[in-house]
């Protein structure tokens, strides 16, 4: 489990970089900040930040398989942080990332922030240094639903809400991206290197002949001056961002129109008995090999205490109710292979943290439900569902760790990224696919008439053996925002605190369920 | 004591207190004086009873209030009314009220420069050599001394070098004296060039007997305002302290003086005569040195205490021969002016106070004082969050350290002053650490005069500067920000990766610094920080292995720093605040519709940055139309009287000079 850590901040070293060594020098040369030196600057001194999918697009958009970081956190750095005290979704493009242009995945990795911002109703702050949409996948990020307009479609229905929009222009602002600003409640520009406009020079030039600069067709003082398309002109990064900061301070204490609900509140932090470290050695590097999860949840909630819930029934799920950082949470951690006991148990559990209004925290680590003639004509599909409905239509945060495996049915069951988790973190040693390479190769196999001898058979299964070790891995997940980032499983407690405290600017609504197949 | 039970001190500040607490010791009762913006001030608190006064002048209401009082003796203090011969006067004329001073004939015969000295001359007293106001002015010795006989703090005196100079000089000294002291009269003396300030306790009782309590030295001094004072002198011979002892004593005995007081003497370092100056009939700002080091019969003394034994008529109870010396005693007096920037008065709130020790309680010396053990004591009545006005005299309180020898007790000093911080107002502490470390007041070469002419380098900054952000940085961790447990706890916490470091950005008179603090890797910027304490504003830090003290007011707008008690101020850089004017191109277009009122420039005119050019008026506005930058008029298109409309080119100035 070490070298495995080791080998996730290694890979978030490198992505943390940004660009290139020469976009780097050529972006700081022009008197402008790198984008986390931004994002450190807008934080208050020493605000953790929890970045969202830092090392999304690894190993995509390359030239070649070799081309891992071809674009680094897919261009857009999101997370959330303090500022003033209270926490905020930032946005922030690396300009010196393909000019902070926008892939497909940065599409959606913007639009997941902007998710986490609705959820917990968090003020948003963009950082805007972009150069618009990825020109030559434009059919990735233009036209659908979840392309690039969902973006201003969402800025306008926070704001709606009373979920502050907040922007500061740093570079450019082209063509869809200059709704970014003109899109939020306040904007704040960067003299002499944040511009706006719809249509760049270029662009003016091909359309109407018109030869203007930049700075005359979109500059900071012609959009501070003239056009009001900004309120705020600032001289410099640094400046822009204690603007900003100062925005932020005039926003009311909580974000958000009232809504109806009960509120999450912590009582006193008590530290586990044992290191978080300590938890590298506690779980097998090989998701084959059982353990008792109790000394991972030991590891993770205040004094090591847990208030364990039918101890005794359904033993393959463990159930317990428990605090971290001084929030109550319920617990659903997998033991071993779901049953229908163990899935009745968990329906059980969930209703009762949805009716008292605790939220949920998964630690997946599954291989499927049970399966086999008895398992089935005794319905475990039925008792499957149930756990599933309990867990789709659960109104209070969920948070999901995978924390080992995450196969079939299981991930459903166990609050998987379709059930909606306020967030879902991986460990490095998980792995996650619709079922075993070797159970899947397995089956594929079956359905071949044409496979005769074991040479054959092997030669077949191989390649989707290798397909599914690929694409099980973390990095493979993370890389498409299957999840919100790979974590050090020594932070997950602090992880989850920082997500349940985030939560906890949202109110839980009552609870109320679809038809429980009896 | 039995003459009386009861004191009123007429005073305020640190001497009041500084009387109390003997006053206090002795079983009386203390009762204050005050007027209404000192109502709650230290003095007021710490008496026994406080009656409000019109002013600390004001002879009847004090002399009404000790009266109502009960009080049976009124202690003056230094200053205000502590050498007026008619407030002397009104308590002698008051049954049951006595005056801890001298009486006022006494006072009166001292008071004026001129009977003064021809008082030394009948006793022996030698005095600085004058000459005759009607001699012929081509025989004076040059240069001389042309002073008000009534004068005091340097008003009608002035240096007059050569023949040609001395009309002017007597003519404009007798107008200054008309003026400050209403009476005219001139004295003309022997200039000493190089002078060091020697003076002499005297204690008198009322039964005949006078002693010497020795001498100290007040040369450090700045337009005759003492800076340093210590004791005993460090330069003089024993034949001169026997001078200047002897002529001490012998003066008081001729005038028939009581209780205690100081002979002031010029020691002439050039030729190592002293010479009578004047006679201070009070208590002195810097008696404590002598307390500090005057044994009587191996004891050490209460000068205030010896004081009220006096004017209640006890005798002194001892002779000279019992009066002996031990070790040496520095005292740095602490104003609000800011002295490195042209010695300005300061006023303000005192937004944080740290002495090194308790005032009036006596403490050990730092760590840094090498011979032997030494002691501190602070005679103060500033206290945290105490206004300071520019109304009264601008002394703060003094610090004060004892040594076996005089380098023990100037590094105690030096100890002590680093250990002393004012924040909220710029005070001197930072100036007289540097000139009690220099070289100059080590080797005792610092004469009356020098530091009229001499530089004394600013402090650098750089310490305070990374204290600032070490302080603040650790301010905002979880040690002292967060409720515990808090997962945002301020830690800079990141995924999986380095804590990310806290920057803190202040202004400081170079422009704005950027510093970035690790804080869990103990360095600012560069430099490695051990902390020894942080606590109550306190920081005991070592900086590159360097120890330094500093005392730290963080607020929300600025980061404020005591180091080797210099403050320094940095503010926090304000988003909102005027960042410039925007790079213009020069040209100043009408602001409104309106009318012209004035042109002030012509084509090819020189102007000044925030220069005025002319003036218009629009919506009952007068608008002062300026220079953006300096540089040259080179447009001027409108004439006074004249409409324009919004946005006319008014002027255009070019940026630099034509022809350049």
């Amino acid at each position: 489990m070490r070298d495995l850590v080791a080998d996730l901040r290694e890979r978030l070293a490198v992505v943390r970089q940004g660009g290139s060594e020469a976009a780097r020098a050529k972006h700081t040369g022009r008197g402008k900040l790198l984008v986390r030196d931004r994002v450190d600057r807008l934080l208050d001194p020493g605000s953790p930040f929890l970045e969202l999918s830092a090392l999304a697009a690894y190993g995509m958009y390359g030239r070649d398989a070799d081309d891992l970081n071809a674009v680094p956190s897919a261009s857009i750095v999101t997370g959330i942080g303090r500022v003033n005290g209270r926490e905020v979704v930032v946005i922030a493009n690396d300009a010196t990332v393909k000019g902070g242009t926008y892939y497909p995945l940065t599409v959606k990795k913007h639009l997941r922030a902007q998710t986490v911002a609705a959820d917990n109703n968090l003020p948003c702050i963009a950082l805007v240094d972009s150069g618009g949409a990825f020109l030559p996948m434009q059919d990735d990020v233009f036209p659908d639903r979840e392309h690039f307009g969902r973006i201003f479609f969402n800025q306008a229905n926070l704001s709606a809400k009373g979920v502050p929009q907040i922007a500061a222009v740093m570079g450019s602002c082209t063509a869809g991206g200059a709704y970014v600003p003109a899109m939020s409640d306040e904007t704040v520009i960067v003299k002499e290197q944040g511009t706006i406009f719809l249509g760049g020079p270029p662009l003016v030039k091909a359309a109407t002949g018109e030869v203007v600069t930049a700075e005359d067709l979109g500059g900071g003082d012609v959009h501070a001056r003239k056009s009001g398309v900004v309120d705020h002109l600032a001289d410099d990064d640094a400046h822009a961002l204690a603007i900003v900061r100062s925005i932020v301070d005039t926003l009311p204490a909580t974000s958000g129109y009232p809504q109806p609900g009960r509120r999450l509140e912590p009582g006193p932090v008590e530290e586990p008995h044992e290191s978080p470290e300590s938890l590298y050695d506690v779980v097998p590097t090989d998701t084959r090999t059982p353990y008792d999860v109790r000394d991972v949840i030991r590891r993770i909630v205040d004094g090591s205490r847990m208030h364990e819930f039918k101890k005794l029934y359904g033993e393959t799920l463990v159930t317990c109710f428990a605090k971290i950082h001084g929030y109550d949470v319920g617990i659903v951690a997998n033991n071993g292979i779901l049953f229908s006991e163990s899935a009745l148990k968990g329906a059980h559990f969930i209703e009762l943290c949805n009716q008292r209004g605790i939220p949920l925290v998964f630690l997946q680590n599954i291989t499927g439900f049970m399966v086999g003639r008895e398992y089935e004509n005794r319905g475990i599909a039925r008792d499957g569902a149930k756990l599933v409905t309990a867990v789709a239509c659960s109104v209070v945060p969920k948070f999901t760790v995978v924390i080992g495996g995450s196969f079939g049915a299981g991930n459903y069951g166990m609050c998987g990224r379709a059930y909606d988790p306020r967030f879902l973190w991986m460990w490095p040693n998980a792995r996650i696919s619709v079922m075993g390479g070797e159970q899947a190769a397995s089956v594929l196999a079956t359905v071949r008439t044409d496979l005769e001898t074991d040479e054959q058979v092997e030669a077949f299964k191989a390649p989707i053996r290798e397909q599914y070790e690929t694409q099980g891995s973390p990095y493979y997940s993370t890389a498409r925002l299957w999840d919100d980032g790979v974590i050090d499983p020594a932070d997950t407690r602090r992880v989850l605190g920082m997500g349940l405290a985030v939560a906890a600017n949202a109110p839980v609504p009552d609870p109320s369920y679809g038809i429980f197949r009896m | 004591m039995s003459a009386f039970d009861t004191v009123l001190i007429a005073n305020r500040g640190e001497i009041a207190l500084r009387v109390m607490r003997t006053a206090r010791a002795m079983g009386l009762r203390t009762v204050a004086v005050f007027t209404a913006p000192d109502r709650d001030a230290p003095h007021v608190r710490e008496a026994d009873e406080a009656l409000e006064v019109p002013g600390y002048l004001d002879i009847d209401a004090i002399v009404d209030a000790a009266r109502r009082s009960g009080a049976g003796a009124i202690h003056p203090g230094y200053g205000f009314l502590s050498e007026r011969s008619a407030f002397a006067r009104a308590i002698e004329g008051t049954e049951g009220v006595l005056l801890v001073g001298p009486g006022a004939d006494v006072m009166d015969a001292m008071g004026k420069k001129d009977a003064a000295r021809e008082i030394a001359v009948g006793a022996g007293v030698p005095v600085v050599p004058s000459y005759d106001l009607d001699a012929d002015p081509a025989g004076f010795a040059y240069p001389v001394l042309v002073k008000a006989a009534a004068g005091g703090g340097g008003k009608g005196m002035r240096i007059v070098r050569a023949r040609s100079e001395y009309a002017a000089a007597l003519a404009a000294a007798r107008r200054e004296a008309l003026s400050a002291f209403g009476d005219d009269t001139i004295l003309v003396e022997k200039y000493v060039e190089h002078g060091r300030h020697i003076e002499v306790q005297v204690l008198a009782d009322h039964h005949g007997s006078v002693v010497h309590l020795f001498e100290r030295d007040c040369s450090t001094q700045r337009r005759h305002q003492k800076v340093l004072e210590e004791a005993p002198a460090p330069t003089i011979t024993d034949a001169q302290r026997a001078s200047v002892t002897t002529s001490a004593v012998a003066l008081s005995q001729a005038v028939g003086y009581t209780n205690a007081g100081t002979v002031e003497f010029l020691l002439d370092s050039d030729t190592g005569e002293v010479y009578f100056l004047e006679m201070n009939t009070r208590l002195q700002v810097e008696h404590p040195v002598t307390e500090e080091v005057v044994r009587v019969r191996g004891e050490r003394i209460d000068l205030v205490e010896l004081q009220l034994r006096v004017a209640a008529g006890e005798p002194l109870g001892f002779t000279q021969a019992d009066v002996t010396v031990e070790g040496h005693a520095i005292e740095a007096r602490i104003y609000a002016e800011d002295s490195f920037g042209g010695f300005l008065p300061q006023a303000g709130t005192a937004e944080l106070v740290r002495w090194p020790t308790v005032p009036f309680a006596e403490g050990a010396a730092g760590g840094r004082a090498g011979s032997g053990p030494g002691r501190v004591r602070v005679d103060a009545a500033l206290e945290s969050g105490q206004v300071v006005s520019s109304s009264f005299d601008p002394m703060l309180g003094k610090v004060i350290a004892w040594g076996a020898d005089r380098e023990a007790a100037r590094t105690g000093l030096v100890d002590a002053l680093d250990r002393t911080g004012i924040l909220g107002l710029t005070t001197n502490t930072g100036f007289v650490r540097a000139l009690a470390a220099g070289a100059e007041f080590r080797d005792a070469t610092i004469d009356t005069a020098w530091l009229d002419h001499a530089t004394v380098a600013a402090p650098d900054s750089e310490v305070a500067l990374v204290a600032a952000a070490w302080v603040d940085a650790v301010l905002h961790s979880p040690r002292f920000t967060d409720r515990a447990g808090d997962p945002f706890a301020t830690d800079g916490w990141r995924v999986a990766g380095e804590p990310a470091r806290t920057l803190v950005a202040l202004e400081t008179p170079d422009g704005r610094r950027e510093l970035r603090v690790d804080v869990p890797g103990h360095r600012v910027d560069d430099v490695v920080v051990s902390e020894h304490r942080l606590a109550d504003h306190t920081a005991v830090l070592s900086l590159d292995g360097h120890r330094e003290t500093a005392y730290v007011n963080a607020t929300t707008h600025k980061v404020e720093v005591a180091h080797r008690g210099q403050r320094h101020s940095f503010e926090r850089p304000d988003a909102f605040a005027d960042h410039g004017p925007a790079a213009g191109d020069g040209t100043l277009l009408a602001p409104m519709p309106g009318t012209v009122l004035d042109v002030l420039v012509t084509v090819g005119q020189e102007v000044a940055a925030g220069e005025t050019l002319g003036a218009m008026e629009a919506m009952k506005m007068e608008l002062a139309l300026t220079a953006p930058f300096a540089g040259t008029v080179t447009e001027v298109n409108v004439a006074a009287g004249q409409q324009v409309p919004l946005g006319a080119v008014l002027l255009v100035v070019e940026e630099g000079e034509i022809g350049g």
